[in-house]
C-alpha cells in the first residue's frame, strides 16, 4: 500500500462539516426568507421556527468560522513570487496547456477565498445578530439588513464555486474533506512545496 | 330640544353658545357638517377655543357668565336695525301686549325690577301683569308702538347694552361681537332660519334660566321658532336625561310636568284650581286646561283600584311638599350636611364628585346613619368614608352596595334630547350579581310593603295602595320579574271603563274597558282612564286589536326631506317631531318658507265625518284650521297661545338683565348698581364659602367636559380604552397666564377656591385667551369635572373639578353655578 | 412594485376639515381589534396615546397652527397606516406576514410574522408597532370587516363623515369635486390607500412631504434581491460551461482543489 500524507487532521474535516452543513442550512433558509418560499419555511414548520433555526444555524455557523480560524488563518496571509505567478496564469483553469507554478499547501487562489468567506462570514455574522439582537435600533437595523445581504450575495456566488472546484473541477479533492488523506505521490505532485518543507520530498 | 338632532341639518345658521357639541355630542356635529355642507354658518362663542370652534365659521370668546350682556347686545341690535320678523312676532308672541304702566325696568330702577324686596329677595310681581280689558283679554296695540307695549319696554330695557358696554363686560373683540350680531340676525327673514345648541354652559349659572330666556327673545325677534332648522335646542347632557326629566326626576315635578302638590292644595280640586292656567284669548287653546285629566289619569294610573273618586283618587298619598319649599339638589345637601336625613339612597349617580362644592357634599355624608348606593361600580359617593381627609373611626355611616346592571343589560326607552322615546333591547344578561334597576326596586318595594304590612307605620296607605301589576306574582303575591312593556303600557295609559263622547246623542263609544288609550287627548278627570305620564300618551297603541310599542318602530321613510323620519321611534307629544310647529305658517296656513314646508294647510285633505280641509306634513300641534279662518294660536301650552317675549313667570324679572356671577372678577356690573342675580339664596355655613373679586383666588374658573368621560366618570374611568385617551384631571389655561405663572405646559398644577383644591395637569395653549374687560386683563381657566380620587386606585387621575364649584343656585331651578367661579392656580 | 389591484382599489380617505376630535374612531378600533387599554399620563396635550402603540392603531393628532382668524388653528388628523401601493415594509418582510389583500390594504399575518423589526425601518411613515408577543401590528383596514364587504370600524363610528371607505377613484373625484384642492397621497409611492382631502398645505398638517421608502431598501429590493438569484444561477453556469469546454484538471497534472 502506498504512502499516504494527511493533509486535513479530524477536526479540520469535522469544522468543515459542520460550517458547510450551517451555511448550507442558512442558505436555503436566507432564500426562503428573501423570497418566501413557502415550500422551505414548511418545512421548518413555519416562518417562526424557520427563523430559530436560522438564528442558531448561525451561531453554529460562527462557531464553526472561528474555529477554522486555526486551520487557515496564518496559511492564508502568507505569499510568495510562486502566488503572483499563479495568478498570472490564473491557476491553470482557463487552460490546461499553461504551466502553473509550484504551490504550497494551500495556492493563493484557495487562501484569499478563505479570507473572503473568513470576512464575509464575520460581516454576515455581525449583521446577523444585530437582525437578531439589536432591532430596535431602526438604523443599525437598516444598515445590517443590507450588510447581511451583500455578504448573502457574497456566499451566493462564492460557495457553489467553492463546491464546484472542490469536486467536479478537480477530481480527487474532495477526498481529503473526507478521509483527509491521499497518497504521497499526489501529495508530491501537486503540494511540493509543502512537502519539502515537510522533509518529503 | 324644541326640535331634534337631524333637524340641525336644515338650519342657515346655528349658534353653538353655553355647549362644546363637537366635543360632547359628536352626533350633533354630523348634522351640524351637513347644513354646513349646504351653505349654512356655525358660529361658536365660547371662552375658549373648543373643538367647536375649531369647525365654526365664526368664533367669539367671551368672558365666562357674560351671556346675556352678549345676548342683550344682540337684542338691541335686531331692534335697531329693524331686523325682526314683525308678522311672526305681532302674530305670534305677546310683542303687542300691553303691560301695566307701574311695570318699572332696570333702566329705570338701576338694574332692578318693579315690586323687589330686598328682605325676602322676591319680586311682587303684580306690575309685571298685562293690561286688560272688561273681558279680561290682553289689550294690545299691533302696531308696537304704545309705550307700554312689550316691544317698546323690550326696546327700552337693551338700549343700554351697547357694543361698548358689552365688549366691556365680555371680553369678547368688537369685530367679532358685530359680526356673530350680523350673522346671526339675518335669519330675521321668512327663508331664512337659525338654531340655537346649547347645554350646560348657560344652565349652571345664577342666571342661567334667563340666559336661555335671552335667547328665546332673539328667536322670537327672528321668527325662528317652531321653523325646521330653528328652535332652542338643549343638547342634554346624558343620553336619557330628557326622559329623566320627562318622568318627574326633579323635586317639583310630577311626570308630564304636572307640579307636585304642596301643603296647602289640601285636596285634588284645590290642586286643579290653583294649577290649572285660565285664559280669555280667543285663539288660545291653553293646553295645560287639560291638566286635571291628566293628573287624575296619573293617580289612577299610580294607585289603580285603590283610587276612587272618593278618596280622591288618592291624591292625599301623594307626597308633598311645605308650601314654599325648594327641595333640589343644593337643599338636600345642605339639610344632609345639617344632620336632617337618616339615610340616603345613591341611585345611579355619584354626589361626592358631581356636587357642586364637593367638599361640603362629602362632608354632608359623614352625617347620615345609612346610605345605599346603586350603582355599576363602587365609587368615591360608596367610599366616601375612606377618602381624602377622611377618618374612617370618625364616620357611622353603615354604607350598602347594591350592583345594579347597565343600559347593555336589560330592556326599555331612553328619550333622547329631541323627544324621540326610542326603544332599546337587551344585548348581554346582567354581569355578576348584578340586577336592572327596576328589579331592585321590585325587591325593595315588596319588603317595604311588607313590613308596614305587618308593623303598620306612621303612614302606610302611600305604599300599601301602589297598583304593581308588572308581572307574574308568585305564591306570596310578589311580582317575579318586571315586565318592561308593562311599564311601557301603563304609561301611555289604559281606558279603565267603557269612555263614551257624551256631547252626542246618543253617546257614542270612544274607548273600550281595558284597551290602551290612543292618546292623550282621550284622557278623562273622572277616574275612567289611567296614564302614567300623559306626555307617552300614544306611545304604545292598539293597531288591528294588537299591542304596538311605537318606540321599537324603526321605519325610515322621510317623505318632506325634511330629516323628520316620523316612522323611526316616536317622539313626545303624539309624534310630533318640531313642537310649535304651527308658527312655521302664516296665518293662511302657508309655510313661512316654502323650501321649508313643515306643516301646510290642505285645504282639499280628506277630513272625519265627510269633511275636507287638514294639515300635510308634520303632526300639528293641534287640527285646527289656520289662523285666518278661525283657528288656533300656535304656542298652546302657553296660556294665551302666544309666547313670552315678556315672561312675568320667572324669579329674577319678565325680561333678562345682566348679573355678575356670585363669584366675579369685577368690583362693580358694568350695565347696573346691581351686582349679582338679587333673587338668588346664598348659604351660610363656614362650608358654603365664596370669594369675589378676591386676590386669592384672581381668575375665572369653569369646568366642562370631554367627548372620552361622562359625567364623574364613574362608569368611563373603569373603561381604560377612555381613561387612555383622558387620564388624568386638567386645567386648560392660556400661554399668557402660564407666563406669568412659570408654568410649563404638561406640569402638574394645584387649582384652588374659596371651598376647595384639586390637582390638576397644565395644558397651556392659544386656546385660551386672556379678557380684555374694562381696562384690565382677565384671566380665565378651565377643568373638566369627570376625575375622581377612588379610581384609577392609584389616583393617577386627581379628584373632582367640584371640589372648587360654589354651591349657589339659580333663583328658578336651584342649578349649581358650576360654569363662572373665581380661582387660584399654584405650582403643585 | 405596483401591484394589479390598483383598479379596483378601496382606499380610507380622512377629511380633517370634517373631523371633530372627537376620538370615537380610536375607541371603535380598540373595540373591534379587541386591543388594550394603555396607561398613559396627560402630556399637556388632547393627543393620548402620544403616538401610534401596539395597542393604538390609529390616533387623533391634535395640532395647533397660528390662524389670522381666530386666536389659534386647531387640526385634528387620523394617523395610521398609509397603506401605501409601493409598500416598504411588504417589500422587506422576510416571512411574507404582511400582504396586500384584494381591497389593496396592508394586512398581516400574525402566525407568519417572526417579529424581526425590519417593516420599522422601511415604513416611511412610523407606522408599525409590535406587541408584548413581540408580533407586528399596525391598522389592517378591519381586514376582516372589509373582507365581509363592511366598512372598517373606526369608519362606521365617525360621525362626521371624516373617516370614509370606498372605491379609491371614487373617493378621490368626490373629494376634488368638493373643493378639495390637495389629495394627499394621491401619487405618493404609487398611491397611498389612506389618502387626506385638504384645502391647504398638507404640511400645515403635519402630513409628510414626498415620503419614500429608505435607499437602502430600494438598493436592496432593486439590486442585492436578483443578484443573490443571478449569482447563484450565473455561478452553476459558469461552472458547467468550464466543465464542458475546459473540463477537469487531468492526472499527471498538477492537481489543485478549491
Amino acid at each position: 500500500m502506498a504512502e499516504m500524507v494527511r493533509k486535513s487532521s479530524v477536526d479540520e474535516i469535522v469544522n468543515h462539516w459542520i460550517l458547510a452543513g450551517s451555511c448550507f442550512l442558512l442558505m436555503i433558509t436566507g432564500y426562503a426568507f428573501l423570497f418566501h418560499i413557502d415550500a422551505i419555511s414548511n418545512v421548518f414548520g413555519g416562518y417562526n421556527s424557520m427563523k430559530n433555526v436560522h438564528n442558531w444555524g448561525g451561531v453554529v455557523f460562527i462557531i464553526s468560522l472561528l474555529y477554522s480560524i486555526r486551520h487557515y488563518l496564518i496559511d492564508a496571509l502568507h505569499y510568495d513570487a510562486d502566488d503572483v505567478q499563479w495568478f498570472k496564469v490564473a491557476g491553470g483553469y482557463l487552460s490546461h496547456k499553461v504551466t502553473v507554478p509550484p504551490m504550497g499547501k494551500y495556492n493563493p487562489g484557495q487562501k484569499l477565498y478563505y479570507l473572503a468567506i473568513l470576512g464575509a462570514g464575520i460581516a454576515i455574522a455581525l449583521s446577523g445578530l444585530a437582525i437578531w439582537l439589536l432591532k430596535d435600533n431602526a438604523a443599525l437595523l437598516l444598515i445590517s439588513h443590507l450588510v447581511h445581504n451583500v455578504s448573502f450575495s457574497i456566499f451566493v456566488i462564492a460557495v457553489p464555486v467553492h463546491i464546484y472546484l472542490g469536486t467536479f473541477a478537480n477530481p480527487g479533492t474532495f477526498q481529503l474533506m473526507v478521509s483527509g488523506t491521499l497518497s504521497l505521490e499526489s501529495a508530491k505532485k501537486r503540494y511540493p512545496k509543502w512537502m519539502k518543507a515537510a522533509g518529503k520530498m | 330640544m324644541t326640535n331634534h338632532w337631524i333637524d340641525l341639518k336644515n338650519s342657515d345658521v346655528i349658534l353653538a353658545m353655553g355647549g362644546n357639541p363637537a366635543s360632547n355630542h359628536p352626533i350633533s356635529m354630523k348634522w351640524i357638517m351637513r347644513a354646513r355642507e349646504k351653505g349654512a354658518k356655525l358660529i361658536c362663542v365660547d371662552p375658549r377655543f373648543s373643538q367647536t370652534a375649531a369647525k365654526a365659521d365664526l368664533y367669539a370668546p367671551l368672558r365666562s357668565g357674560t351671556d346675556i350682556a352678549f345676548l342683550g347686545g344682540m337684542i338691541r341690535y335686531i331692534l335697531e336695525n329693524d331686523l325682526y320678523f314683525k308678522d311672526y312676532l305681532v302674530n305670534y308672541s305677546n310683542a303687542a301686549f300691553l303691560v301695566n304702566p307701574d311695570f318699572k325696568g332696570p333702566a329705570d330702577l338701576d338694574g332692578l325690577f318693579s315690586g323687589y324686596n330686598p328682605d325676602t329677595k322676591k319680586y311682587d310681581k303684580a306690575s309685571w301683569a298685562f293690561q286688560k280689558d272688561e273681558n279680561g283679554i290682553a289689550l294690545k296695540d299691533v302696531s308696537l308702538q304704545d309705550p307700554n307695549c312689550v316691544f317698546q319696554l323690550l326696546k327700552k330695557q337693551y338700549a343700554r347694552y351697547t357694543p361698548e358696554k358689552v365688549v366691556n363686560i365680555t371680553g369678547t373683540p368688537m369685530d367679532k361681537l358685530m359680526e356673530v350680531y350680523k350673522l346671526y340676525s339675518s335669519t330675521g327673514k321668512p327663508n331664512r332660519v337659525g338654531t340655537e345648541c346649547y347645554a350646560m354652559g348657560w344652565t349652571q349659572h345664577t342666571i342661567g334660566t334667563q340666559n336661555i330666556r335671552a335667547m328665546t327673545i332673539i328667536q322670537m325677534l327672528l321668527g325662528n321658532m317652531g321653523m325646521p332648522g330653528g328652535g332652542i335646542n338643549a343638547l342634554r347632557g346624558e343620553s336619557n336625561v330628557q326622559g329623566s326629566t320627562d318622568y318627574g326626576i326633579l323635586f317639583h315635578i310630577l311626570p308630564g310636568y304636572n307640579p307636585v302638590p304642596n301643603a296647602a292644595l289640601v285636596d285634588l280640586a284645590t290642586y286643579n284650581e290653583k294649577n290649572t292656567p285660565t285664559t280669555k284669548e280667543p285663539g288660545s287653546v291653553n293646553w295645560w286646561s287639560n291638566r286635571p285629566k291628566y293628573v287624575a289619569s296619573y293617580l289612577k294610573a299610580v294607585y289603580g283600584t285603590a283610587a276612587t273618586k272618593e278618596n280622591d283618587f288618592g291624591y292625599s298619598w301623594m307626597p308633598k311638599l311645605d308650601v314654599g319649599m325648594n327641595a333640589s339638589w343644593l337643599m338636600i345637601f345642605d339639610k344632609m350636611y345639617k344632620g336632617e336625613f337618616d339615610g340616603f339612597f345613591a341611585w345611579g349617580q355619584n354626589p361626592a364628585c358631581s356636587g357642586a362644592n364637593s367638599n361640603k357634599t362629602r362632608e354632608a355624608m359623614t352625617k347620615l346613619k345609612w346610605l345605599v348606593n346603586v350603582n355599576l361600580f363602587d365609587n368615591e359617593t360608596a367610599s366616601f368614608w375612606r377618602g381624602p381627609g377622611m377618618n374612617p373611626k370618625d364616620i357611622q355611616t353603615e354604607v350598602f352596595m347594591l350592583p345594579c346592571c347597565s343600559s347593555m343589560e336589560k330592556e326599555g326607552s331612553i328619550t333622547n334630547s329631541g323627544r324621540w322615546g326610542q326603544w332599546r333591547y337587551k344585548a348581554i344578561e346582567p354581569q355578576g350579581g348584578s340586577l336592572p334597576d327596576a328589579e331592585i326596586i321590585n325587591e325593595l318595594f315588596f319588603k317595604v310593603k311588607e313590613l308596614y304590612q305587618k308593623e303598620g307605620g306612621a303612614f302606610p296607605d302611600p305604599i300599601v295602595n301602589l297598583s304593581w301589576e308588572y308581572g307574574e306574582r308568585d305564591a306570596s303575591g310578589k311580582i317575579k320579574h318586571i315586565d318592561t312593556h308593562a311599564i311601557a303600557k301603563e304609561i301611555n295609559g289604559y281606558y279603565l271603563e267603557d269612555v263614551y263622547d257624551t256631547k252626542v246623542d246618543p253617546p257614542e263609544l270612544i274607548g273600550k274597558k281595558g284597551d290602551l288609550v290612543p292618546s292623550f287627548a282621550f284622557l278623562q278627570a273622572d277616574g275612567s282612564t289611567s296614564s302614567g305620564n300623559w306626555l307617552y300618551c300614544n306611545s304604545y297603541v292598539l293597531k288591528d286589536g294588537k299591542p304596538v310599542n311605537m318606540m321599537a318602530r324603526r321605519g325610515k321613510e322621510d317623505p318632506t326631506g325634511l330629516g323628520l323620519y316620523s316612522g323611526w321611534s316616536w317622539a313626545w307629544p303624539v309624534n310630533r317631531r318640531i313642537i310649535y310647529n304651527r308658527a312655521s305658517v302664516d296665518l293662511q296656513g302657508k309655510p313661512w318658507d316654502p323650501n321649508r314646508a313643515l306643516i301646510a294647510w290642505n285645504p282639499t285633505k280628506p277630513a272625519p265625518k265627510g269633511k275636507t280641509g287638514g294639515w300635510d306634513g308634520d303632526v300639528p300641534d293641534g287640527g285646527a284650521p289656520p289662523m285666518a279662518s278661525s283657528g288656533k294660536l300656535p304656542f298652546i301650552m302657553k296660556a294665551d297661545g302666544i309666547a313670552s317675549v315678556f315672561g312675568p313667570g320667572l324669579a329674577e324679572g319678565p325680561f333678562p338683565e345682566h348679573y355678575e356671577a356670585l363669584e366675579c372678577p369685577v368690583e362693580k356690573n358694568s350695565m347696573s348698581g346691581q351686582r349679582i342675580n338679587p333673587t338668588i339664596k346664598i348659604f351660610g355655613d363656614k362650608m358654603d364659602a365664596f370669594a369675589s373679586c378676591d386676590m386669592r383666588f384672581p381668575f375665572v374658573g369653569t369646568t366642562y367636559r370631554v367627548s372620552e368621560h361622562w359625567q364623574t366618570g364613574c362608569m368611563t374611568r373603569h373603561c381604560s380604552w377612555l381613561l387612555e385617551m383622558q387620564p388624568q384631571n386638567f386645567v386648560e389655561m392660556s400661554t399668557e397666564l402660564a407666563k406669568e405663572l412659570k408654568l410649563e405646559n404638561g406640569e402638574t398644577v394645584v387649582v384652588s377656591s374659596a371651598r376647595g383644591k384639586v390637582k390638576a395637569v397644565a395644558l397651556v395653549s392659544e386656546r385660551f385667551k386672556p379678557f380684555k374687560i374694562a381696562d384690565s386683563t382677565v384671566h380665565q381657566v378651565g377643568l373638566p369635572w369627570h376625575f375622581g380620587w377612588q379610581f384609577p386606585e392609584d389616583g393617577s387621575g386627581y379628584d373632582s373639578a367640584n371640589l372648587l364649584t360654589p354651591n349657589v343656585g339659580d333663583a328658578n331651578t336651584m342649578i349649581p353655578e358650576s360654569k363662572a367661579f373665581m380661582v387660584n392656580v399654584q405650582k403643585a | 412594485m405596483a401591484n394589479e389591484t390598483t383598479n379596483n382599489r378601496k382606499a380610507l380617505l380622512v377629511t380633517p376639515e370634517a373631523c371633530i376630535g372627537c376620538r370615537a374612531c380610536q375607541v371603535a378600533c380598540k373595540s373591534w381589534n379587541q386591543l388594550p387599554g394603555i396607561k398613559t399620563t396627560n402630556q399637556g396635550t388632547y393627543q393620548n396615546p402620544p403616538d401610534l402603540a401596539s395597542a393604538a392603531l390609529n390616533i387623533i393628532r391634535y395640532s395647533e397652527v397660528p390662524s389670522q382668524e381666530n386666536p389659534v388653528r386647531w387640526l385634528f388628523v387620523s394617523r395610521r397606516c398609509m397603506h401605501c401601493e409601493d409598500a416598504g415594509c411588504m417589500t422587506v418582510c422576510p416571512s411574507g406576514a404582511l400582504y396586500r389583500t384584494p381591497e389593496g390594504a396592508v394586512a398581516y399575518d400574525r402566525d407568519k410574522c417572526i417579529g424581526c423589526k425590519l417593516c420599522v425601518t422601511a415604513c416611511p411613515f412610523d407606522v408599525p408597532r409590535y406587541d408584548a408577543d413581540g408580533k407586528v401590528t399596525k391598522c389592517h383596514l378591519c381586514v376582516d370587516r372589509i373582507g365581509a364587504a363592511m366598512q372598517p370600524a373606526c369608519v362606521k363610528t365617525c360621525p362626521t363623515g371624516a373617516l370614509k371607505f370606498g372605491d379609491r377613484n371614487d373617493l378621490i373625484s368626490t373629494a376634488k369635486k368638493d373643493g378639495f384642492t390637495t389629495i394627499y397621497g394621491e401619487k405618493d409611492l404609487s398611491g397611498l390607500g389612506t389618502i387626506y382631502a385638504f384645502k391647504d398645505e398638507p404640511q400645515l398638517y403635519g402630513m409628510k412631504q414626498n415620503p419614500s421608502i429608505p435607499s437602502s431598501v430600494v438598493f436592496w429590493h432593486t439590486y442585492l434581491k436578483p443578484l443573490s438569484l443571478f449569482g447563484l444561477g450565473g455561478v452553476v453556469a459558469a461552472a458547467a460551461i468550464h466543465y464542458l469546454a475546459i473540463g477537469p484538471h487531468k492526472e499527471k497534472e498538477e492537481e489543485k482543489e478549491v
